[in-house]
């Protein structure tokens, strides 16, 4: 029997009917009031004049797969039903929910392309509760997330990551056998050509470093200490408290040049290409004003002390530089796409909630 | 197998995220991966830094683009005993600097134990549009004219609380600076203040604010006064009272009685300060729909206290002097099923003879009768291990458990042995406790119990106790989610410390005063572990015109990602890496 025919028996089957498509090809056709609960579809209909026949089916968005289609409907048929309670809703919902957390993905995912917004908040909120409690490793897990944050950035992401123990104590050491080389041959002119002939070996492996530490930090002395611990409490505007809480870390040397250098990173995000590792090589020659403050003395037995460590710090860190440097490079690479790209969306997101207020 | 990520847009994955406000969920989620990081951080409203030093407003506000919501710690906790010399630190000032650029639609800050400043609360004031709730809990270094800028310019203030702060009262006229056409307020609590606020201008801004909810006046409200508030405040839900004495006077009587009636919504009640016993009664029809009542500024005695006691079914914190005595607390146990948490402070904690007739009994009362009791905060003078063991046995659902005998190392007063036993017994059954202090008479033993059985301990409190460095080596060895340490008086040493290293970088914070740490201890740890802060607070001169053996005054260690902090006061000094190179 055709469905003329069905209409003529039964006139009251003589429902309307709106085709859907999705990616794989296959079209079916749906109750209309199930079909318009979804704006998505909605929409096409109202809008575009779409879904009337096989011929002009809605092509529903790519994430709306076959199975999830199903879903979506099964839950439009449920609540675009007028009268049901509160309790019957909320009833159906709390059995509907009840899937694997793949297909409860799928699902978010597809409720929202229909900007179908009360399963999206189900949904969203079923993936809420399963996140809530869970460790890193466990998330990862259940999503089959990659764990691609290195251990610095686990610790606090934008943290430099040459921000080394290791480093930071080999570039203090350098830092004094540089300047003592320094006092011994005063006489010659140019500061970069000295440091060059006598500590190439020093200024090669520094230039590996990312960031180049170099010259710029000055050792700690009693004077500076002092001038740390006698500063009282400062309650300057914005800006000049950020530079002179910069200006302490660079000179206690706990946080390198690179450091800021991020910092600065960060403040212009146009500044695309510019690695890290390029900023930092350019501070390791830039001639240091500093060092002049600090004080000279420094006793025979502890420079040979500083000489030997140096040598075996060199050593040490040579042997593991390799691996270091892949990875440096490739968390390097990595990580500024997805920060612009967020940044990218996030800006003009925030615009907007700005806006909004 | 489909990837999330790949498949899963950021925006919904932001919504997800929007669910999920624990901050300790927050930081899990921010751990999964870079995408999910990234996600995370441009979404995260609210902020909670445990130490304000930890980690730099600059580092905060460059990471957490749009934060509404931000509350912050300064001092650590042993300066509410004075052991924090003035000065310490805690600075708020290049917080607000930072955020007041950074964070135009901020809404609230809530501060614990910090420093600050009236311009402070100017810039605030001015900076934040949106700004709605300002809680200062503990705080110095302010005075009223900073109060007057919040109340003139922030326009949407919903929640304005200074409990426990010191303010400089410079003026009661504060408080007429809100405009008349502010009407937000849902909380205020000026308990603290010292002097006299202009009353007809609380009075009128009680009347207009609709929605006010908590209102705790301060001692100088005379009770006269209270039925005017309440009866311009009906729907108030959280009262705290000025000073509860006056003439006993039939009419201020009656209108405080219907006053309190008419406010049908009222569930706490506090304040209560030089209270006068005939007027308890008028609290007596609001009673049983009391669940928080707290009398710890009331110097109260029974019967008078008893009857009003045993009247609160619904009681879920109680906060009472030890007048309440053992008596009382048996009521409490009989009446109050419904009780959470306990705090029994000390009326005359440096008497020489006990004043009140309140001892171990009290507690053990509590603990019998109260299912739900979980949290406790106890003054006493006298202990038992039975007495412990017993309470641990009645409560393994305990949760807080703060117990301290006012004179230091008292051992068991039936057995005159040390009280390890019990508190083991309070460790192995409460297998959900998150806090603990300890007092009596202890041997490293009990930190043998602590380090085996406390799993959840987050923040142990130690004083006069243990023998050894093993002591502390049990705890830091063994209780694995210890987030903070603070002992005093106790024969600790540098072997226990520097074993257990790399274990201060998984807490928030050491603090250890009087105990046996050597200078050169203190050096090598600053110098060996740079995501550490190590400050000796020394206020007999320079640590390093001394030998390395001598023992430090006081140290406070925390972990950061910030470095040594740039505002250190004379008398602390910071250990780092270049302690070992600096030429003394």
């Amino acid at each position: 029997m055709s469905e003329v025919d069905m209409a003529v028996i039964k006139p009251e089957m003589m429902k309307s009917y709106v085709w859907l498509q999705t990616t794989d090809g296959s079209i079916q056709q749906v109750e209309q009031e199930v079909a318009m609960f979804c704006p998505f579809i909605c929409h096409e209909v109202l809008q575009k004049g779409m879904g009337s026949s096989k011929s002009y089916a809605i092509c529903l968005p790519q994430r709306v797969n076959p199975a999830m289609l199903s879903l979506v409907l099964d839950y439009c048929r449920f609540h675009q039903v007028p009268g049901r309670s509160n309790k019957e809703r909320k009833s159906f919902d709390e059995k509907f929910i009840r899937m694997d957390t793949k297909r409860l993905c799928e699902l978010t995912s597809a409720a929202d392309s229909l900007q179908l917004k009360p399963l999206v908040d189900l949904t969203s909120r079923a993936l809420a509760r399963i996140i809530e409690g869970k460790t890193p490793e466990e998330i990862r897990e259940i999503f089959h997330l990659p764990d691609d944050l290195t251990e610095e950035e686990k610790l606090e992401p934008l943290k430099n990551t040459t921000d080394d123990p290791r480093i930071r104590l080999l570039n203090r050491l350098y830092a004094k056998k540089r300047k003592e080389l320094r006092e011994r041959e005063k006489l010659k002119i140019v500061e970069a050509e000295e440091e060059r002939v006598d500590d190439r070996s020093v200024d090669e492996l520094l230039s590996f470093i990312n960031g180049g530490n170099g010259d710029s930090k000055v050792l700690k002395t009693s004077k500076n200490k002092k001038k740390r611990r006698r500063r009282k409490d400062q309650q300057k505007n914005a800006s000049h408290s950020e530079v002179a809480e910069t200006d302490e870390r660079e000179s206690n040397g706990l946080h390198p040049m690179c450091h800021d250098t991020e910092l600065d990173d960060e403040f212009r995000p146009s500044s695309s290409g510019a690695s890290k590792l390029q900023d930092g090589e350019d501070d390791i020659f830039a001639p240091k004003v500093e060092f002049d403050d600090v004080d000279d003395e420094i006793d025979p037995a502890l420079k040979e002390k500083i000489d030997r460590e140096v040598e075996d710090f060199a050593r040490r860190l040579n042997s593991v530089w390799p691996e270091r440097m892949q990875e440096l490079l490739s968390f390097g690479q990595e990580r500024r796409p997805v920060h612009f790209a967020v940044n990218g969306n996030g800006t003009l997101r925030r615009c907007g909630s700005a806006e909004q207020k | 197998m489909v990837r999330m990520a790949s498949s899963f847009p950021e925006e919904v994955l932001e919504h997800v995220f929007s669910f999920i406000q624990n901050d300790k969920d927050r930081n899990s989620i921010s751990l999964v991966c870079k995408s999910w990081y990234e996600i995370e951080r441009w979404c995260r409203r609210r902020i909670f830094v445990g130490n304000c030093y930890a980690v730099s407003p600059a580092m905060v506000v460059r990471r957490f683009p749009d934060v509404r919501s931000v509350e912050l710690k300064g001092k650590p906790h042993f300066a509410d005993f004075d052991l924090v010399p003035k000065g310490w630190g805690g600075y708020v000032s290049p917080w607000i600097d930072a955020m007041s650029t950074a964070y135009p639609w901020l809404e609230e800050i809530r501060l614990k134990r910090m420093v600050v400043s009236d311009e402070a609360l100017e810039l605030i004031a001015k900076s934040f549009k949106n700004f709605k709730v300002l809680v200062l809990f503990s705080c110095e270094g302010f005075s009223t004219d900073g109060l007057a800028s919040i109340a003139a310019n922030c326009r949407n203030l919903r929640e304005l609380d200074l409990r426990e702060s010191e303010v400089e009262d410079l003026s009661g006229h504060w408080l007429s600076h809100f405009p008349d056409t502010f009407t937000s307020l849902v909380s205020l609590n000026i308990s603290c203040l010292r002097s006299e606020v202009s009353f007809s201008a609380l009075e009128r801004l009680v009347g207009r604010c609709p929605n006010l909810k908590k209102l705790r006046l301060n001692q100088a409200v005379p009770l006269e006064s209270l039925a005017d508030l309440l009866q311009r405040a009906p729907q108030l839900v959280e009262l705290g009272t000025g000073a509860y004495s006056a003439e006993l006077r039939p009419d201020v009587l009656s209108n405080l009685s219907g006053a309190l009636t008419g406010c049908q919504q009222l569930k706490s009640l506090s304040g209560f300060w030089d209270v006068v016993p005939s007027y308890l009664p008028v609290l007596y029809p609001i009673c049983s729909r009391l669940i928080s009542l707290n009398l710890s500024d009331a110097v109260i005695q029974n019967p008078d206290l008893l009857k009003l006691v045993t009247q609160c079914q619904s009681l879920q914190r109680f906060w009472v002097l030890d007048c309440i005595e053992d008596t009382g607390l048996e009521a409490l146990g009989e009446f109050c099923k419904d009780l959470q948490e306990l705090r029994v402070f000390p009326s005359d904690p440096f008497g020489e003879e006990p004043n009140v007739s309140l001892t171990e009994r009290g507690l053990v009362a509590v603990s019998q009768g109260c299912p739900k009791l979980q949290s406790v905060l106890y003054f006493c003078r006298q202990m038992s291990n039975a007495a412990l063991v017993t309470i641990a046995r009645n409560r393994p659902n305990m949760t807080r458990f703060r117990l301290c005998i006012i004179e230091p190392r008292a051992p068991d007063y039936l057995t005159q042995q040390p009280l390890d036993f019990g508190f083991g017994a309070i460790v192995e059954h409460c297998k959900d406790l998150r806090r603990l202090s300890l007092s009596g008479f202890l041997t490293d033993r009990v930190f043998e119990y602590i380090g085996t059985y406390a799993k959840k301990l987050e923040m142990l409190s130690v004083a006069f106790a243990g023998e050894s460095d093993l002591g502390l080596h049990h705890v830091m060895s063994g209780c694995e989610n210890l987030r903070k340490l603070e002992i005093r008086d106790c024969p600790f040493g540098d072997k226990a410390l520097l074993a257990n290293a790399t274990k201060l970088e998984t807490m928030r914070s050491l603090w250890m005063s009087s105990c046996s740490v050597s200078f050169g201890a203190c050096k090598l740890l600053g110098q060996k572990m740079p995501r550490l802060n190590v400050e000796v607070i020394e206020e007999r001169g320079p640590p390093d015109s001394r030998p390395d053996s001598y023992h430090v005054e006081k140290l406070y260690m925390y972990r950061t990602v910030a470095g040594p902090r740039n505002d250190m006061p004379g008398f602390v000094w910071t250990m780092d890496e270049d302690a070992a190179f600096s030429i003394s």
